[in-house]
C-alpha cells in the first residue's frame, strides 16, 4: 500500500517525534510513503476564515500533488484533515471555484481533477490495514496499559463532513487501543477541544480548557493519553506544566501520538518512536515496551 | 467534475461505528406501553441546590422528550418548570440537555433512560427554564439591525444569493441556545470577552448582508471577542436548525473583522504572513510574531522546550526557507488578504 504523505507543518517542528514515529511504524505496517516536501501549510484555522481564496489554492495544491502521484494522501493532523477535506468538497461542488483555483495552479504545472482520497492515519489502521491484520501485526500487545483515547474536534466534527449524530459516539480509537492490548477508559474529555486553536496569541483558554480533560483521564485511571492530532498533543503535553500551575495540582500525564502507540505493541522501542521527545516523560508507558531480543 | 462519493460523508467510511442511537434506531428500541426513565435536575433557581428527581413514565409511540415532560407535568410533578411554545421547532423555547447533549425537547425522540437538565452557561430560573437576558443583552447591544450606508435602489433590490448565502444561513436561527450550552469558550464565563455563538449567528444576520453599513458592522465587530472561538465545532453539532455555524457565519464574520478592524485579526495576519514566506509555519516565529517580546518572559517553557528539542532559535531567527516555500509565496504573494 503507497500514500501521498502529508505530514503538516506540527509534526516537521514541535512534534518532530510524529513523524519519525509514522515513518517507523508506517514501515512496520507495510504502508509506504510518499513525502509531498513542497507541499504548503494548509492555512491552521486562520487562512480560512480570513483568505479562503488563498486556502482553497493551497489545499487543493497538496491534494493535486498527490493527485500526480496517483495516491491517496495520508494526513497525521486532524486539522490538515478538515481542511483538505472542506477543500476537496468546496473544489468538487463549485466550478468556478475549481477553474480558478487549477488556473492558479497551471502556472507550476499542476492541475486537479477532484480524485485523491483523503484518509488520516487512524482511519488508514481502520480502513487499509484492517482490525484483523493489524491484530495479526501485534507482537508486543500493551496488555493492561489503560489509556484515555484524546480524539480532539476536526477528526470527529462537523457533523456535515463526518456524520456523527454526536460525536461521542466515535469509538475509533478505542477499538485500535483495544486491538493493541490496551485498556480504553470512559472519561468526559475524550472528544473535547484542546484550544490549541487560539494559544498562539493567548494560551488561557487552551490551559483552563484541556486542564479539565487531563484531569478527567487522570481521575479516570488513565495511565496515558493517547491522539491522533499534533495539535492536540502541544497542549496536552507542551503546555502540562502549565496547566498544572494553573490547577495547583500535579498531572504527569503521558501523552503519545497515536503511531506511537501502535509502534509500541508492533514491537519497536521507545528511542526508535522518539517517545522521550515528550516534555511529560513517559516512562510508564515506556515499561510497555518490549524488551531486548 | 469528478463526485465526492470518495469522501467520508458517513462515519460507517472511517471504521467510526456510532454507537445505534440515531432517531430511527432510538423510535424502534422502545415499544408502546414500555416505561421510560427521566431523571430531572430541579433546582429553585438563584443559588438553590439542585437536586435529581426520578419519573416513570409509559412510553407511547413517537414519543418526544417534550411528550415526557407533558406526562410529568400532568400526572407527577405539577410544579414541574419548563418552557415550549410551538411545539414544533420553530419558536426555539424548549431546548433542554438531555443525556449530556443539547436538544429540542419538541423534536427530540426519548431514550430508555434519560438525565434531562436545563442549559448550561444561562442562569437557571428554576428547573429546566433557563434566563435569556444575558444573550439578550449582549445581542442587543450589536444594534443587530440594517442601516443602508446607500440609498435604497429601489424593488427588486440587486441582491444575489451568492451575496446572501451566509447571511441567509445565520437568519435560520431559532435562538434556542443550544449552541450557547454547548460552547466551551462560553462555558469560562468572564475568562474571555467571547460574545459565544448564538449572539455571533444573530449578528452575522445583518452584519453578514451586503448591504449593511460597514461602519457599523466594524463597531459590532470590535466587542465580539471572535478571535476566541476555537472552532471546536460544538455548535453546529447541536445546531436544531442545521446551521453551519463556524464555516459559514463565525469565519466569514473572522474575515469582514481582518478587513475592518484588522488589530483583532493581528494572529492570523501573523500566520499568514509566516506560511507566505516560509511555506510551513514556524511555531517559534509565530509566538514570536504574535506575542512580541513578551513570549521572552515564559523562560522554564523556553528552556523546557529547547532541552527536548522542540523548538529551533536558529531555524526561527535565520527565517530558513522550505522546500514548500515558493509555492507558498506564488499563492500568498499575490492574494490580498
Amino acid at each position: 500500500m503507497k500514500f501521498a504523505y502529508y505530514p503538516g507543518c506540527s509534526a516537521r517542528s514541535t512534534c518532530a517525534e510524529l513523524n519519525v514515529a509514522t515513518h517507523r511504524v508506517a514501515a512496520k505496517l507495510g504502508l509506504e510513503l510518499v513525502q509531498l516536501e513542497s507541499a504548503t501549510c494548509t492555512g491552521a484555522r486562520e487562512l480560512r476564515a480570513i483568505d479562503p481564496a488563498a486556502f482553497y489554492a493551497l489545499n487543493v495544491r497538496i491534494l493535486a500533488l498527490a493527485e500526480r502521484e496517483g495516491l491517496p494522501l495520508m494526513t497525521i493532523c486532524n486539522t490538515c484533515t478538515l481542511n483538505v477535506l472542506d477543500a476537496h468538497a468546496a473544489f468538487v461542488s463549485d466550478r468556478d471555484l475549481a477553474a480558478s483555483v487549477n488556473a492558479r495552479l497551471a502556472e507550476e504545472g499542476l492541475q486537479y481533477s477532484g480524485r485523491t482520497k483523503i484518509s488520516h492515519f487512524l482511519w488508514v489502521l481502520h480502513e487499509d490495514i484492517g482490525e484483523q491484520r493489524l491484530r495479526r501485526l501485534v507482537t508486543n500487545p500493551l496488555t493492561g496499559l489503560s489509556v484515555a483515547a484524546f480524539y480532539g474536534c476536526h477528526i470527529t466534527r462537523p457533523p456535515g463532513r463526518y456524520g456523527f449524530v454526536d460525536s461521542r459516539n466515535n469509538t475509533a480509537l478505542e477499538t485500535i487501543a483495544r486491538i493493541l492490548g490496551c485498556l480504553p477508559i470512559e472519561y468526559s474529555g475524550r472528544t473535547e477541544c484542546c484550544g490549541f486553536h487560539t494559544a498562539a496569541a493567548d494560551e488561557g483558554v487552551a490551559i483552563k480548557l484541556t486542564g479539565q480533560h487531563i484531569l478527567a483521564a487522570k481521575t479516570g485511571g488513565a495511565q496515558t493519553m493517547v491522539t491522533p492530532c499534533p495539535l492536540c498533543h502541544t497542549v496536552l503535553d507542551g503546555f502540562q506544566r502549565e496547566i498544572e500551575d494553573d490547577l495547583e495540582q500535579k498531572l504527569d500525564m503521558p501523552v503519545l501520538h497515536l503511531p506511537q502507540l501502535v509502534g509500541l505493541a508492533l514491537g519497536l522501542t521507545p528511542d526508535e518512536l522518539n517517545i522521550d521527545r515528550h516534555m511529560i516523560p513517559a516512562e510508564v508507558v515506556s515499561a510497555y515496551a518490549a524488551g531486548p531480543s | 467534475m469528478a463526485s465526492s462519493a470518495s469522501m467520508p460523508t458517513t462515519a460507517a467510511r472511517q471504521g467510526q461505528t456510532e454507537r445505534a442511537d440515531t432517531l430511527a434506531l432510538r423510535n424502534a428500541r422502545l415499544a408502546p406501553g414500555e416505561t421510560v426513565i427521566v431523571r430531572i435536575a430541579r433546582a429553585g433557581g438563584a443559588g438553590g441546590a439542585t437536586e435529581q428527581q426520578e419519573f416513570k413514565v409509559p412510553y407511547q409511540k413517537w414519543m418526544r422528550v417534550l411528550d415526557a415532560l407533558n406526562w410529568i407535568a400532568e400526572n407527577a410533578a405539577t410544579d414541574l418548570a419548563y418552557r415550549w411554545y410551538c411545539g414544533s421547532k420553530m419558536c426555539g423555547t424548549c431546548a433542554v440537555r438531555m443525556n449530556g447533549r443539547e436538544v429540542l425537547a419538541c423534536w427530540e425522540a426519548v431514550e430508555p433512560e434519560m438525565t434531562i437538565e436545563p442549559l448550561r452557561n444561562l442562569p437557571v430560573v428554576r428547573d429546566l427554564v433557563v434566563d435569556r437576558s444575558p444573550y439578550e443583552k449582549k445581542v442587543a447591544s450589536f444594534e443587530p439591525w440594517l442601516r443602508r450606508s446607500e440609498t435604497y435602489p429601489g424593488f427588486p433590490e440587486p441582491l444575489s444569493h451568492k451575496q446572501m448565502k451566509n447571511a441567509s444561513k445565520a437568519l435560520d436561527c431559532i435562538s434556542c441556545m443550544c449552541c450557547y450550552s454547548a460552547c466551551p469558550v462560553i462555558r469560562l464565563g468572564d475568562f474571555t470577552d467571547f460574545a459565544g455563538p448564538a449572539p455571533l449567528v444573530q449578528l452575522g444576520q445583518t452584519a453578514l448582508d451586503p448591504r449593511n453599513d460597514q461602519r457599523r458592522v466594524a463597531v459590532a465587530l470590535a466587542q465580539t471577542g471572535i478571535f476566541n472561538c476555537v472552532s471546536c465545532y460544538k455548535c453546529e453539532e447541536v445546531c436544531p436548525a442545521g446551521i453551519p455555524i463556524v464555516s459559514q457565519v463565525i469565519e466569514p464574520l473572522k474575515a469582514k473583522a481582518a478587513v475592518l478592524v484588522p488589530a483583532m485579526a493581528h494572529h492570523a495576519l501573523a500566520l499568514r504572513a509566516i506560511v507566505a514566506a516560509r511555506g510551513r509555519v514556524d511555531p517559534g516565529a509565530l509566538v514570536l510574531r504574535v506575542q512580541g517580546l513578551g513570549a521572552l518572559s515564559r523562560l522554564r517553557r523556553i528552556l523546557r522546550l529547547l532541552v527536548r528539542g522542540k523548538i529551533s532559535p536558529l531555524r526561527t531567527l535565520l527565517a530558513l526557507k522550505t522546500a514548500a516555500a515558493a509555492p507558498a509565496r506564488r499563492i500568498l504573494g499575490r492574494v490580498p488578504p
